[in-house]
C-alpha cells in the first residue's frame, strides 16, 4: 500500500517536473522566435515542412476520406429513417471542419511525426550530440527545437483543412452513390450552413494540437536519459501525453467556442 | 589556464568526484588515466561547464565558471574543442558540413574561408576523401577523427580529447598521436583520457591517475613509470591483482559505464 502510494507520489512528481520543463521550452522557442529569421533556419524549417507533410500526406488522406464516408453513411441510414436525408451534408461538413478533422490530423500527426521527433532527440541526447552542440555554443533550442515546432504548427493546419476537404469529397460519395442525395443538396446544406466561426474553431484547433505535439514531442526527446530503451520510452510517451493532451483540450476548446 | 580545486560531485546517487584537484599550465599537455568508471569523462565535462561541480572552483582560462550561466559559459567556451568519446556528429549532416557547423553559426566568416578551412582541418585527420559521406557511412574511427577535426576547426586554445584512440587501428591511433603532438607544438593546452598507455606516455607532459575520485598520483611520464605506488603500477602493467582491483570488488557499480577499455 505504501509503496503504491510513494509509486503514485513519484509519477505526479515526475510529471509535473516534466510539464514544467515543457512550458519553459516552449516560452524559450518563442523566446528565440526572432532567430527564425536566417536564411539557414528557414531552409531547416521548411526542409521539415516538406518531410512532415510528405510523411502523413497518403495516411491523412485514407482516414480522412473513410472517416468521411462512415460519418455519411451513419447518419445518413438514421436520417433516411426520418426522411431527412438532405441534412446528411451539414453533419457530415460541420462535424469534420469543427471537430474530427483537426482530431484525427492530430492523432495521425502524434504517431507519426511527434514520436519521430521524440526519439530523434532523444538518440542525439544519449548520443551526446546535444552537448556537443552547447560546447560549440549552438542553442539547441535555437537549433533543434524553433524549426520542429514552427514547422509542425504550419503543417497541422494545412493538413487539418486537407483532412477536412478529403472527408467531405468522401462523404459526398456516399450521399450521392448510397443515400441518393445530390451533389447540389449536399452542397446547398452541408457547405453554406458551414459558419465562419466553424472553419475558424477548426483552425484554431489545429494550431494549438500542432504546438502540442511539437511541445510534448521534443519535451520527452530531451529529456531521455539512458540508451536504447531510454529513446523507446520518450517515443511511447510523447504519444500517450499528446494523445491524452489533444483529446483533452480538444473538448474544451469546443466548449469554449459554443457556450 | 585550467584549474579545478577540491571538486566534489555526485552523480546518480554515488559520488563520483570526491574532493578532485587538478591543475594544468598553459601549453602543457595532461593525460589522465584511470581504470573505466572513475570519472573521468565526468571531469572533462565539468572542465566545458556540462556539469557543474557540488561543491568546488573550476577556473578555466582565468574565469571561474562552477558557478556560470549558459550564457555566459558561451565566450570561454569558444576557446574551448572538445572531442566526444564517440565523435557525437550530427547524422544528417555530411562530415563536411558537420565540421564546418560551429563556423556557419557564428556566421564570421565567408563561406570561401569556411570551405577553405574545413579543407584544411579534413586533410589533418587524413580524412579527404571523406568529406561528403554521412557520418553512418563511414567507420566508428573516422568519425571519431571527424569530430576531432570539428573541435579543431575553430583554433580552439585548449583541447579536452575523451578517448582520442579507442577503437582505432594502430596507424589510425598514430595519426591522432601526431595530431596531439602536433597541437602542443603550436601551444595548445590540452587534457587526454586514454586508456592507450602508449599513446599516454608519448604525449603527455604529465600524467594523472584517477582513482576514487581523487587523484591518486601525478607526474612526468617517467616520474609514472618510476613510481613505487602500486596502484600506478598495477594500472600501467594492466595487473589484474593490486589495489585497484581491490576497489572494484568492494564497489560492484563502479564499473558498470562503459565497455571495458583498459589497456
Ligand atoms: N549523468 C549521469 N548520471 C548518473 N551517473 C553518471 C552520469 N554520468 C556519469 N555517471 C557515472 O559516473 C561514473 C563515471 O563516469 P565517467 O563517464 O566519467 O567514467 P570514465 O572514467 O570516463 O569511464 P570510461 O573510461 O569508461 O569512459 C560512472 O560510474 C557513471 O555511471
Ligand atoms: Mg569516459
Amino acid at each position: 500500500m505504501s509503496g503504491w502510494i510513494s509509486g503514485l507520489g513519484a509519477f505526479l512528481g515526475r510529471s509535473a517536473e516534466t510539464t514544467g520543463y515543457g512550458l519553459v521550452l516552449l516560452g524559450r522557442t518563442l523566446f528565440h522566435l526572432p532567430h527564425l529569421l536566417t536564411r539557414r533556419r528557414i531552409r531547416d524549417t521548411l526542409d521539415l515542412c516538406y518531410t512532415y507533410c510528405t510523411g502523413s500526406f497518403t495516411v491523412t488522406a485514407v482516414v480522412a476520406l473513410f472517416t468521411g464516408m462512415i460519418l455519411a453513411l451513419n447518419s445518413g441510414l438514421s436520417l433516411q429513417e426520418l426522411g431527412q436525408e438532405a441534412l446528411i451534408g451539414r453533419i457530415v461538413a460541420v462535424s469534420l471542419i469543427r471537430e474530427m478533422g483537426p482530431f484525427m490530423t492530430a492523432l495521425i500527426l502524434t504517431a507519426s511525426i511527434g514520436s519521430g521527433i521524440a526519439a530523434e532527440l532523444g538518440t542525439m541526447k544519449v548520443s551526446e550530440e546535444i552537448d556537443a552542440l552547447r560546447i560549440m555554443s549552438i542553442s539547441p533550442v535555437r537549433f533543434l527545437i524553433l524549426p520542429r515546432m514552427v514547422a509542425l504548427t504550419l503543417v497541422t493546419p494545412v493538413l487539418t483543412i486537407f483532412a477536412g476537404l478529403i472527408g467531405i469529397l468522401g462523404g459526398m460519395f456516399v450521399a450521392y452513390f448510397q443515400l441518393g442525395v445530390g451533389w447540389m443538396a449536399f452542397q446547398n446544406d452541408g457547405l453554406e450552413v458551414l459558419t465562419q466561426k466553424d472553419v475558424f474553431t477548426g483552425l484554431f484547433k489545429s494550431v494549438v494540437f500542432g504546438v502540442t505535439i511539437a511541445t510534448v514531442g521534443c519535451t520527452q526527446g530531451l529529456l531521455t536519459r539512458g540508451g536504447a530503451t531510454g529513446v523507446g520510452q520518450a517515443a511511447r510517451r510523447a504519444v500517450v501525453v499528446t494523445f491524452l493532451l489533444v483529446i483533452i483540450m480538444g473538448y474544451y476548446i469546443t466548449w469554449a467556442v459554443l457556450t | 589556464m585550467i584549474r579545478l580545486t577540491n571538486v566534489h560531485k555526485q552523480l546518480g546517487g554515488r559520488k563520483i568526484l570526491d574532493g578532485l584537484s587538478l591543475e594544468v599550465e598553459e601549453g602543457e599537455t595532461l593525460v589522465i588515466l584511470g581504470r573505466s568508471g572513475t570519472g573521468k569523462s565526468v571531469t572533462l565535462r565539468h572542465v566545458i561547464g556540462l556539469l557543474t561541480p557540488d561543491s568546488g572552483q573550476i577556473e578555466v582560462l582565468g574565469e571561474e565558471i562552477s558557478q556560470h550561466r549558459p550564457e555566459n559559459l558561451r565566450t570561454v567556451r569558444r576557446r574551448i574543442g572538445y572531442l566526444f568519446q564517440d565523435g557525437a556528429l550530427l547524422d544528417w549532416l555530411n562530415i563536411s558540413d558537420n565540421i564546418g557547423l560551429p563556423l556557419r553559426e557564428r556566421r564570421e566568416h565567408s563561406e570561401k574561408e569556411i570551405v577553405d578551412r574545413i579543407e584544411e582541418v579534413l586533410a589533418e585527420v587524413e580524412l579527404d576523401g571523406h568529406a561528403l559521406k554521412l557520418p553512418s557511412e563511414i567507420s566508428g574511427g573516422m568519425r571519431k577523427r571527424a569530430g576531432l577535426a570539428r573541435a579543431l576547426v575553430c583554433h580552439p586554445e585548449i583541447m579536452l580529447h575523451d578517448e582520442p584512440t579507442s577503437g582505432l587501428d594502430p596507424i589510425s591511433s598514430s595519426v591522432i598521436n601526431r595530431l596531439i603532438m602536433k597541437l602542443k607544438g603550436m601551444g595548445i593546452t590540452q587534457m587526454v583520457v586514454t586508456h592507450d598507455m602508449g599513446s599516454a606516455f608519448e604525449v603527455a607532459d604529465r600524467i594523472a591517475l584517477l582513482h576514487q575520485g581523487t587523484v591518486r598520483a601525478l607526474g612526468t611520464s617517467d616520474e609514472i613509470r618510476q613510481s613505487t605506488d602500486p596502484a600506478v603500477q598495477q594500472f600501467i602493467h594492466g595487473k589484474v591483482d593490486g589495489p585497484l582491483a581491490r576497489e572494484i570488488r568492494e564497489d560492484p557499480d563502479s564499473s558498470n559505464n562503459n565497455e571495458s577499455e583498459e589497456s
